[in-house]
């Protein structure tokens, strides 16, 4: 009887071990990715935007977070979105270029890219479009692009995910960044949101000699002056340079488009590189881009959509010169007669616009 | 002047007549004062539909002609023999655009940028359409609206605008004007009249002295639930009569608006009405 019961309570307790074991097994299955043991604290991030710029509009869904901006920093500079690890978006952003690469055409893994990469600078006051061409609406669509490019970083979306979920830390900075409760739920949605807020952060409107002289702080030299008057045709007795048009106060931008004469055409169809033209359908936008920001001009070279020009003053005789002919031609490109002199004081202030404290910013370093 | 303070009295006493009444009444009386309840109640309804405000939508199709004709980007057109003209760009903001009768002015819309660049014909018939819902049901003296930016936002800054509004576009404000380009008319000219186009030009009006309000008075009929449609022509034809385009092509510096000035006078005889 007494070995009767010892068997029976041996067999419950083998049963309850066994209960325990499956349970425990379970419950290792249920938490695998699981963050939500990792804090979630969400710190509202606000932007100093420098005086007279726009507001800084962020998507209602994305607003910023200094958790979230130093993810999107980790991810700008980090490689791992590349098919083979070796392109981030650093490469052809660079802080010490003024977040461009210096080159005529990029690098991506499989070549050289068709179009010069754009400097960031303000980007995040850029609302309408985004690229060359304005092919997308916002950061975090433009976010998006290159790492399925074929020549950029020929990744997946699907396999940058992957990659992202089963890594050593950027589970926990999701985390963190979104509150997302399991590493499951990293998505391309939202390492673009964190890319995207990193990036709105890299702005230049108050440290240039440009916006000191605006503020009354200080004088601009003879030169300087001279070409300041001519960029925004404040004088009579100087020639208008035609360059506020396109690059007007304060962003030294205006979100809009235009054909600057780079491309030589009888008629509109036969413009070679359609630019906005393939994104509208309306043969009136063939030839035409984006007129960049010439904050940091000096710092952002070769210039134009293709890297044509290497230097400034090879910039300042094309436009001197009108430009090549086409149908629809901005109508501010014509021969504008200036003098050697004159395209040397517009050049002295364009140095004027140069902001280096953005090439040292700490904020803007990689964190690897 | 006696009776309102009697009335105000009865009417004290008659709720309180009321509570009394309730108490004695039968179930047929109960039944009757229900129905008459309901009738009151739908009588009610069909009164508070009654209220509902009667709205018409307003159409407005801004059409660009060039001598009476559809004017599209790029054709050659006649201008100041020998002279022949291009168009590359037209477009204008128009603000507080009302319409109007004995009562005053409804303003229905309050700052809009009139793009009127086509390339290619059926667009160019079609012009820049505004859809104007809620207009309220009435018939209207007249139709107006400020040809550029009135002077009051004129004072501020496309900074100050949120990128929605046209007004934030900073492609529309010239800084050696310290105000908004209230009309862009931009295309090149062959200014000898014997093919290439040679001389490019940009007319860019700006500046409160250049700001006017046009004032069409016509009858405009708003039914309700119904769609009224209006055609406001703009023909650069009449708009750039007299001006000289080949002597100034450009008018950007603050001083130099003579030719401007010609474009604004010219509006009354270039912006018409047509239903």
């Amino acid at each position: 009887m007494v070995v009767q019961l010892r068997l029976i309570l041996s067999f419950c307790w083998c049963a309850i071990l066994v209960l325990c074991l499956t349970a425990c097994h379970d419950s290792i299955d249920t938490q695998e990715g699981d963050l939500t043991h990792i804090d979630y604290r969400p710190e509202s991030y606000v932007l100093q935007v420098p005086a007279g710029f726009p507001a800084l509009e962020q998507p209602p869904d994305n607003l910023m977070t200094v958790d979230g901006i130093q993810l999107g920093r980790k991810l700008f500079y980090d490689p791992i979105f590349s098919i083979d690890s070796t392109v981030s978006c650093s490469s052809c952003h660079l802080q010490e270029h003024s977040f461009t690469d210096a080159l005529a055409q990029s690098n991506g893994v499989a070549g050289k890219t068709p179009r010069s990469s754009m400097t960031l600078i303000n980007v995040g006051f850029t609302y309408h479009g985004m690229f060359w061409d304005g092919r997308v609406a916002s950061l975090e669509e433009q976010a998006l692009k290159p790492i399925e490019d074929p020549i950029e970083m020929a990744n997946t979306w699907e396999n940058v995910e992957e990659r992202l979920r089963n890594h050593a830390t950027y589970p926990a900075e999701f985390r963190k960044a979104f509150g997302i409760e399991n590493k499951d739920q990293i998505n391309r949605d939202l390492a673009t949101k964190a890319i995207a807020q990193f990036v709105r952060t890299i702005t230049s409107g108050t440290e240039s000699k440009y916006d000191r002289f605006i503020r009354g702080e200080i004088f601009l030299e003879e030169n300087e002056y001279n070409g300041y008057l001519m960029f925004f045709n404040l004088d009579n007795n100087l020639p208008d340079a035609q360059c506020g048009h396109c690059h007007n106060a304060p962003l030294l931008a205006t979100n809009d488009y235009f054909n600057n004469g780079l491309q030589e055409a009888v008629d509109l169809e036969s413009i070679p590189d359609k630019g906005r033209g393939l994104i509208t359908g309306d043969p009136i936008d063939n030839g035409k881009f984006k007129a960049p920001t010439l904050r940091n001009i000096t710092l952002t070279g070769p210039y134009m959509h293709d890297g044509r020009f290497a230097t400034l003053p090879e910039v300042l005789d094309h436009y001197a010169s009108g430009g090549k002919n086409s149908p629809n031609k901005s109508t501010f490109m014509f021969n504008l007669h200036l003098t050697e002199s004159e395209k040397a004081d517009i050049i002295a202030f364009l140095l004027t616009l140069t902001d280096s404290t953005t090439l040292t910013n700490p904020a803007y370093k990689s964190p690897f | 002047m006696e009776v309102l303070p009697g009335h105000h009295n009865s009417g004290r006493g008659n709720k309180a007549s009321a509570a009394i009444v309730s108490k004695r009444l039968n179930p047929f009386t109960m039944k009757l004062l229900k129905y008459f309840g309901i009738l009151l109640f739908v009588t009610f309804l069909f009164q508070a539909c009654k209220d509902d405000p009667e709205e018409g939508t307003l159409t407005l199709h801004f059409k660009p002609l060039y001598d009476n004709q559809p004017l599209q980007l790029l054709i050659t057109h006649p201008y100041d023999s020998p002279q022949q003209i291009q168009f590359t760009h037209m477009s204008m903001f128009i603000s507080d655009l009302s319409l109007y009768d004995q009562s005053g002015d409804e303003v229905l819309d309050d700052i809009e940028l009139v793009n009127v660049s086509f390339s290619n014909l059926p667009s160019a018939e079609a012009g820049y359409t505004m859809t104007l819902t809620g207009v309220p049901a009435r018939t209207y003296n007249g139709i107006k609206f400020g040809m550029g930016v009135p002077p009051d936002i004129n004072q501020m800054k496309p900074a100050d605008f949120p990128s929605s509004s046209p007004l934030s576009l900073t492609g529309y404000y010239w800084a050696g004007w310290q105000s908004y380009i209230f009309m862009k008319t931009e295309g090149h000219l062959d200014s000898l009249g014997n093919g290439p186009f040679d001389i490019g030009f940009a007319l860019h009006t700006g500046s409160d002295d250049l700001f006017r309000i046009l004032n069409g008075p016509v009858p405009i009929v708003v039914e309700d639930g119904k769609e009224t449609v209006l055609n406001i022509g703009i023909d650069y034809k009449k708009l750039l009569a007299g001006v000289d385009i080949k002597g100034h092509p450009q008018n950007h510096t603050p001083q130099d608006t003579s030719e401007l000035v010609k474009i604004v006078n010219n509006y009354t005889s270039a912006i018409t009405l047509f239903q």
